[in-house]
């Protein structure tokens, strides 16, 4: 008998808005915790939920990203459960009027393009971190009541690569609408997996396990695959799957169990009184998409017209702050082939030899930008470049400047210069005989000499052409 | 002597013209609040108040609420002062922040001079249900009638002379209902016209701010102070603020008035019901059309459960902050579960678990159609009804209750057996974020009931109006039962 694996996600991605979902507390990650905490975010009695318009353009952007229907009335529901992260007892979320619906997007798999549809998109609010210690728990209240969209795709995911490629895109169309920093590693992207092996051409589902919290690209495709091999194995014994909640071990790359699901949690959803349903008009829904920033492949389509080729374009966007950096070089006037060419060899080379985001990088776009101009102007050699490279690097100041210091130590006086190669030809008369005899060497060896003497102060270029002539006219 | 019996308008007068000092009227409240037998109070805020009468800022004398002691219901949050909500589960929670009525208020210069007990969370009509047990009614000197409730406290020290405006609040009738029993004025606006940040939720589709008052008069004037917009209560209205007193003494020759007829052929009581007929006869004289108008039956039986399904559902989680963990009271356990459930189980009364159970059942996923949806449609078709009589009409009157304050000792919280659909009828005000008062129509052997009047959302200028032709020609106002009288 044939199998195939039937996989849902659900993504909580986190917005990077300047207050919360429906308080005015600041988001800002890092800080010490239960500082970024206004009443609405501990649930004290009274509080109430004022709707964060920044977090709605967020949602409305992606949705389009997505291709999904937008709603035009944006309503909110409670879910209503007990735990020690949620300080209120509920949390507000949009069960019944998600404000994103039936969209799609395509992922490129190695056997091709498909089309993966998608369920929902709604927006909601973060619960608080908490703290395990052996015998208490700390409650970190900076994270209740971040703003979270969660798209739900429809189980249309067959396999952990198709899987892994969905989160890849969704991650890109995030950052790249800069609505969120899309990071798995600091969870602001946070994957939830349903995974059910079926008949393959079955229409049923069979039973479903959910993986939570997998952190990664690798680890998703893995658990999954893992998991598909699992359950494949338990239905060709004949057995029967349970319904449980996973979780993927990453030393032992496979999936453990974390509780079975015998007594699904009844949320009793209800629409909260406390935001009356907020119209949203076409113009305020246009103005959030004709104002939202590009997306990866549009990037991509206008690298493409500037010239790039396929790889350099692909390698720029598959980071949204390494594009960034790209665009801004090429707005400061530095020429785009060889700008990409720069940034996707020297530049990535040196972040991964530090260790370091393209944020972090040492060179400023600007001046990425002035080294590639002095380069196309054929002002130094490519050895001479990548030198400048380095300093630049290094001293974390302008190409131009470089040369600029550098040139005023070197002499570049031609009569002194020309001093010092009159002495080193009458120290060595024979090299004279040997070049009208033609060998070219005696060129480099004298101009050697010469900056040796300088104590490698003569400028090498203007040496080297002061020697040719003063060689010719003997 | 003494002030505190009169109404705002007179004690104002006394403070301009400086016969009487706020820090006078402060002693004078809190004395009369200490001597109170009535169970008013969960909190007298003594030294609190003493402060801020030394400290008050006489370039606000002219505002009316200027140096005026009040009292206001114990699910307002007011900063550093305890708020219990009647409850144990919130024993000694001191709240770091004001709700918006409270800072209204006191930016207008009226002091409070207690916290005042109510049925525990809101729920519960009977002023016997907070845990600090039963709030008197002023006018039974028997002690064995209730006040009503929810906000039983506030009803009883207006009633019994001790603040000239208390502050309450309204999810069924929780004003309304104590006012009619205790020979106030009990008004709550459209739902939205008077921000709710700070006031503990118990059904928010359904809260209101609401408070009582002596005067037609005084609610008006107090409604200028407490209405607008507020940036933390995202459903607080942007519509602009009217002054309340301007139209009160415009002619009502012409307007119209509804009342409910299966209402007021649900209502026994032979005296009430004279009295709200001849009170519609003096209606008549003075020009105003009343016709008596029909509403389905079904529909007016109707209220009470859908009240009752949709308050409770919302109840459930409104309440599910309380958990032991953040505020409040806290129950040893070994795990967040426990204390969760030890917490609760001691913090509540068996009224409000029941309330929770009926709420959180109907909200089931297996049980939600047949309950919570329906609770909803049906809340949709009274409103309808309702806001269709008000079409044709300028408002809506009845009598506020079918009897005197009863017994206390009769069983409110009983969910089976009949009821009549004159006794919790208010509540379509509720369902319908309608402007709604109460006010004094007669007495019975020492007991006062009252009518009352309902008009489209928005309208509480002509609501108003109709009330202070009520009361004109009933001649009712000031009333109050001293303690020693």
């Amino acid at each position: 008998m044939e199998f195939e694996a039937v996989i849902g996600l659900e993504i909580h991605i986190e917005l990077k808005t300047k207050s919360k979902m429906f308080s005015s507390a600041p988001v800002t990650y890092g800080l010490e915790p239960n500082t970024q905490i206004e009443l609405y975010d501990l649930g004290f009695p009274g509080v109430m939920p004022s709707v964060n318009k920044q977090a709605v353009i967020s949602a409305i952007r992606v949705c389009h990203a997505l291709n999904m229907k937008i709603d035009d009335t944006l309503m909110f529901d409670r879910k209503n459960y007990f735990y020690s992260d949620l300080s209120k007892g509920y949390q507000i979320t949009q069960q019944f009027r998600p404000i994103g619906r039936e969209g799609h997007l395509t992922i490129k798999t190695f056997e091709g393009e498909k089309d993966i549809g998608i369920e929902r998109l709604h927006l909601e609010e973060d619960a608080c971190k908490q703290l395990h210690y052996s015998d208490y728990t700390l409650i970190d209240y900076n994270r209740s009541g971040i703003p979270l969209i969660e798209i739900v795709s429809k189980p249309e995911i067959r396999s952990g690569e198709e899987a892994a490629k969905y989160v890849e895109k969704i991650r890109s169309i995030v950052t790249f609408l800069d609505v969120s920093n899309g990071k798995m590693e600091e969870g602001s992207l946070r994957c939830d997996t349903n995974v059910s092996v079926r008949e393959k051409g079955s229409s049923d589902f069979g039973i479903k396990v959910e993986i939570k919290n997998v952190n990664g690209l690798t680890n998703i495709q893995r658990a999954i695959d893992y998991e598909i091999r699992r359950q494949t194995e338990i239905l060709q014994k004949g057995e029967i799957v349970k319904e449980e909640t996973r979780r993927y071990d990453e030393n032992k790359k496979i999936t453990v169990l974390m509780r079975a699901k015998n007594d699904p949690v009844d949320y009793k959803y209800f629409t909260d009184a406390n935001i009356a349903p907020i119209k949203l008009s076409k113009e305020f829904i246009q103005e959030a998409i004709s104002t939202s920033p590009e997306l990866a492949e549009v990037k991509k389509i206008r690298y493409l017209s500037m010239g790039l080729n396929e790889y350099d374009s692909d390698l720029l966007i598959s980071d949204v702050d390494l594009s960034k950096y790209f665009d801004e070089a090429v707005r400061s006037g530095a020429n785009p082939k060889l700008l990409a060419n720069w940034i996707n060899v020297n530049v990535r080379a040196s972040l991964k030899r530090l260790n370091i985001s393209i944020n972090e990088f040492p060179i400023t776009p600007i001046h990425l930008a002035e080294l590639i101009k002095i380069i196309e102007k054929g002002k130094i050699s490519n050895v001479q470049a990548r030198d400048l490279f380095m300093k630049m690097l290094e001293k974390k100041i302008s190409p131009n400047k470089i040369l600029e210091e550098s040139d005023s130590t070197q002499i570049s006086d031609m009569s002194t210069i020309q001093k010092l190669i009159l002495e080193t030809i009458s120290e060595n008369e024979k090299s004279v005989i040997d070049y009208k005899n033609g060998n070219e060497r005696v060129v480099g060896f004298i101009v050697g000499q010469v900056l040796k003497k300088s104590a490698g102060k003569a400028n090498p270029a203007l040496t080297s052409k002061l020697v040719l002539e003063e060689l010719k006219r003997r | 002597m003494g002030y505190m019996h009169l109404g705002l308008l007179d004690i104002h007068e006394a403070l301009i013209k400086n016969k009487v000092t706020p820090l006078e009227l402060v002693l004078e409240a809190i004395e009369l609040a200490k001597k109170g037998t009535n169970n008013c109070f969960e909190y007298i805020c003594e030294k609190e108040a003493i402060e801020k009468a030394k400290k008050l800022d006489d370039s606000k004398k002219d505002n009316i609420l200027y140096g005026i002691p009040i009292v206001v219901k114990d699910n307002y949050s007011t900063k550093d002062i305890p708020t219990t909500a009647s409850s144990n589960i919130l024993k000694d929670y001191v709240p770091i922040f004001s709700s918006e009525v409270v800072n209204r208020l006191e930016e207008a210069g009226a002091i409070i001079i207690g916290k005042t007990t109510m049925d525990e969370l809101g729920m519960g009509g009977s002023g016997s249900a907070g845990h600090l047990g039963t709030t008197y009614n002023p006018w039974d000197k028997t002690k064995t009638h209730r006040i009503g409730g929810s906000s039983c406290g506030s009803a009883s020290a207006i009633a019994s002379g001790i603040v000239p405006l208390a502050i309450g609040s309204d999810t069924g009738d929780s004003v309304r209902k104590p006012a009619s029993y205790g020979a106030s004025v009990g008004l709550k606006p459209t739902w939205g016209r008077i921000s709710r940040f700070g006031l503990f939720p118990f059904a928010a589709s359904l809260d209101h701010v609401g408070y009582f008052t002596r005067s037609v008069y005084d609610s008006a004037a107090i409604l200028n102070v407490l209405a607008g917009r507020d940036e933390k209560d995202y459903s607080s209205s942007f519509k602009p603020v009217e002054d309340y007193t301007k139209k009160l003494n415009e002619p009502v020759a012409g307007k119209r008035i509804a009342v409910i007829k299966e209402i007021v052929d649900a209502i026994n009581d032979q005296d009430i019901l004279a009295t709200f007929k001849n009170n519609l006869e003096q209606l008549r004289q003075r020009g105003v059309v009343i016709d008596f108008v029909s509403i389905d039956y079904k529909l007016l039986k109707a209220i009470y459960p859908t009240y009752i399904i949709v308050s409770s559902a919302e109840a459930t989680s409104n309440n599910a902050n309380l958990d032991g963990v953040k505020f409040g009271l806290r129950e040893p356990g070994k795990t967040y579960e426990e204390i969760l459930k030890n917490t609760r189980t001691k913090g509540f009364s068996k009224l409000i678990k029941r309330r929770f159970i009926i709420g959180g059942y109907s909200l089931l996923k297996e049980n939600r159609e047949e309950l919570f949806v329906r609770a909803q449609k049906c809340r949709r078709l009274i409103v309808d009804a309702f806001n269709s009589v008000l079409d044709k009409f300028d408002a809506i009157y009845c009598p506020a209750t079918p009897t005197v304050a009863p017994l206390i000792s009769s069983n409110l919280e009983a969910f089976i057996g009949d009821y009549s659909i004159a006794d919790d009828y208010m509540a379509f005000a509720n369902m319908g974020g309608l402007p709604s008062i109460t006010l004094p129509l007669g007495f019975k052997d020492g007991l006062p009931f009252g009518g009352n009047l309902t008009a489209k959302a928005f309208d509480e200028s002509n609501l108003f109006n109709l009330a202070q032709a009520i009361e004109d020609s009933t001649g009712l106002k000031d009333l109050v039962a001293k303690e020693d009288e």
